[in-house]
């Protein structure tokens, strides 16, 4: 059964947001993976835990489902394929929206610590992920929908994809609250050693790539700057996840 | 720089951290001059917040002198003295524009942690974990401010620090505590907790036409300034029982308007409060809601139950007292930039002077002393003012 600490969940968050030039190279993501994305979200809603480790009737009351995600998660099989979607509402009108998300430098901070995306021409990018071995995670994407203000899907067209699929999907919402936005997103890391060096050792959880994706897109869109505690002062030093 | 540090269950300590950048075009830095200690810092000091991290700086009810501003704002300028607001702002989301500024959109970094764990993500606060931004306190020698804009306010009027710093915090939460619970004229308000944001609900609840308030404690220096600068009726709850003394005071109805100015450490009596120790104790539920159970007991049908105190998680409440009796439950953060301009307003023309809850003044120095005074209520321990 799970135990985990909420400690041990919160330095695991910070590991998974942790800006890579920072990164500990002693983090456990193997673990990590073994307990599941969910785990994270399910010791944080077992408030309170201080430094005790949480059992299973615990986990019942309120990670019950996080858990058993991460479970059904494992038991899907080792491919690690996956395909995430979720929704956010920015303030901003759904043309001005998708001309901003179509531009490749504006994609290269949307997609934050996780990858670099460089253009190679209007309709063709360059992803390499980050930390990934040998620089070798990287591949070209193609708009292959282009419909303005309404959706606009990339999908790899060379090159070792860790993500076989990039849809955005734009449409008004209700009132004055501006564009309902959904960025779904494939993930298939690839097979053989490199799909499992990926899955071990890179540091992806597709939820949290795909919230954190369309927080910065927002924050951006809206105010124009991304928040962040980059340089924080705490008594570990400058930056925060130090 | 010098600044107070969380380092785990009762360890608040002094460190030397690396003083706060400009890092996004609308912060600012501000070079602190009075700091306070909340009681939400307790929550903190006693370990109940999850997502501290060692070294964490602490505080949330700061004010000082802008020492530089991004290229970006357009408000301040150097040398302008502020205080600022715990919660931090953008000021362009729905929630902003809508005067919702706690619920803000854009201000919390880690705004995935806070979605798991209660869904969605409330605004970025200074100081108080890093589900909740991570943004470094103000119980220090400097501070960086995002959305240098939208928070902080201009203090030009000569008052001192002391009579303006509570619009921090817990002036602002007082107040919107007293508006939360919808206070019709003639009405009896019940206060629980006496401790400063009890005492500024109390003002507050006059202001808004209370016809009566009630407030409820143990402490004997909390209670008697409810009684003397509060001008309240006060109940002892470790000397009599107070679902039967309200009753009593209201012919049966109960008070209309009851405000939680306690939260989530509550210090229950008989077996209801140890029965929430044990629980929390064994990890089976988050809180002690033992106010907010009494309170929901007391509280006269159809009439509304006002939330300012801070609670963490999984709680066990009489939801269906709260259906049958019909209750209006409202509660949230501050929202702190609607309250500034016109609290402010209330202090320069002598209307009130929140200064009245302060019985403690320091250094920096001093803070991890004050820390636990302040959490043990000794010394008749109200408010804890910190010079840097």
């Amino acid at each position: 059964m799970f135990s985990y600490s909420l400690d041990t969940a919160a330095d695991e968050w910070s590991d998974r947001t942790r800006d890579p030039a920072l990164s500990r190279s002693d983090s456990d993501l193997s673990r990590w993976k073994r307990i599941g994305a969910g785990a994270v979200g399910g010791a944080l809603v077992a408030f309170g835990l201080g430094r005790r480790s949480l059992g299973g009737a615990a986990i019942a009351l309120v990670g019950g489902w996080m858990a058993y995600r991460a479970v059904g998660a494992r038991s899907e099989g080792s491919t690690g394929a996956e395909t995430v979607a979720e929704s956010i509402t920015i303030g901003k009108p759904a043309d001005e929206l998708s001309e901003f998300a179509r531009d490749a430098a504006n994609l290269n901070r949307l997609v934050g610590p996780f990858a670099d995306v460089t253009a190679l021409e209007a309709d063709r990018h360059r992803w390499t992920v980050h930390e990934s071995p040998d620089q070798r995670l990287s591949w070209e994407t193609r708009l292959v929908e282009d419909r303005p203000g309404d959706r606009l899907r990339w999908e790899p067209a060379d090159g070792t994809a860790l993500i076989d699929g990039w849809s955005m999907s734009f449409r008004p919402a209700p009132g004055d609250r501006g564009t309902e936005v959904t960025l779904e997103v494939g993930f298939a890391p690839p097979g053989g050693s490199l799909g499992t060096a990926v899955i071990e050792k890179l540091d992806v959880v597709p939820e949290s790539l795909v919230g954190g994706v369309l927080d910065r897109f927002k924050s951006l869109a809206e105010t124009g700057e991304i928040p962040t505690t980059e340089g924080n002062p705490s008594a570990r030093g400058r930056g925060d996840l130090l | 720089m010098r600044a107070l540090t969380w380092h785990g269950e009762k360890d608040v300590r002094v460190d030397e951290v690396p003083k706060p950048e400009i890092v996004n075009p609308t912060d600012a830095i501000v070079e602190i001059t009075a700091t306070a200690i909340c009681g939400s810092d307790l929550h903190l000091y006693n370990g109940k917040m999850p997502s501290m991290r060692e070294g964490d700086v602490l505080g949330h009810e700061p004010m000082g002198e802008v020492v530089e501003v991004g290229s970006e704002v357009e408000t301040l300028e150097r040398g302008d003295r502020v205080v600022v607001p715990f919660t931090i702002s953008c000021g362009s989301c729905w929630f902003c524009e809508t005067e919702q500024y706690s619920l803000c959109d854009n201000s919390n970094p880690n705004a995935e942690m806070a979605r798991k764990m209660m869904g969605h993500s409330p605004a970025g606060l200074f100081g108080y974990s890093h589900m909740l931004g991570g943004y470094a306190g103000g119980q220090a020698e400097y501070l960086r401010v995002p959305y240098a804009d939208v928070g902080p306010i201009n203090v030009d009027s000569g008052l001192p620090d002391e009579q303006v710093l509570f619009l921090s915090d817990v002036f602002p939460t007082g107040y919107m505590a007293a508006e939360n619970a919808d206070i019709e004229e003639e009405d009896t308000v019940a206060v629980w907790g006496c401790g400063p944001v009890g005492q500024f609900a109390i003002q507050s609840a006059w202001m808004l036409g209370a016809g009566r308030v009630v407030a409820i404690d143990r402490v004997q220096e909390r209670l008697e300034m409810a009684r003397s600068h509060g001008d309240s009726e006060t109940i002892d709850y470790e000397n009599e029982d107070v679902y039967d003394r309200l009753m009593a005071m209201t012919g049966g109805r109960g008070p209309d308007r009851c405000i939680d100015a306690v939260g989530t450490e509550a210090h229950g009596t008989g077996l209801d409060g140890m029965s929430d120790r044990v629980k929390t104790g064994l990890k089976l539920q988050d809180d002690r809601p033992y106010v907010l159970r009494e309170a929901i007991k007391c509280c006269r049908k159809g009439g509304t139950l006002s939330v300012p105190g801070v609670y963490l998680g999984r709680t066990n409440i009489p939801f269906g007292s709260v259906m049958n009796k019909a209750l209006t439950v409202k509660t949230g953060q501050t929202h702190m930039q609607r309250y500034l301009d016109p609290l402010l307003e209330t202090i320069e023309d002598g209307e009130i002077d929140p200064s009245f809850i302060l019985t403690h003044r320091a250094d920096l120095e001093d803070g991890p002393d004050l820390y636990e005074t302040f959490n043990e209520k000794d010394d008749e321990c109200i408010k804890v003012m910190l010079t840097p």
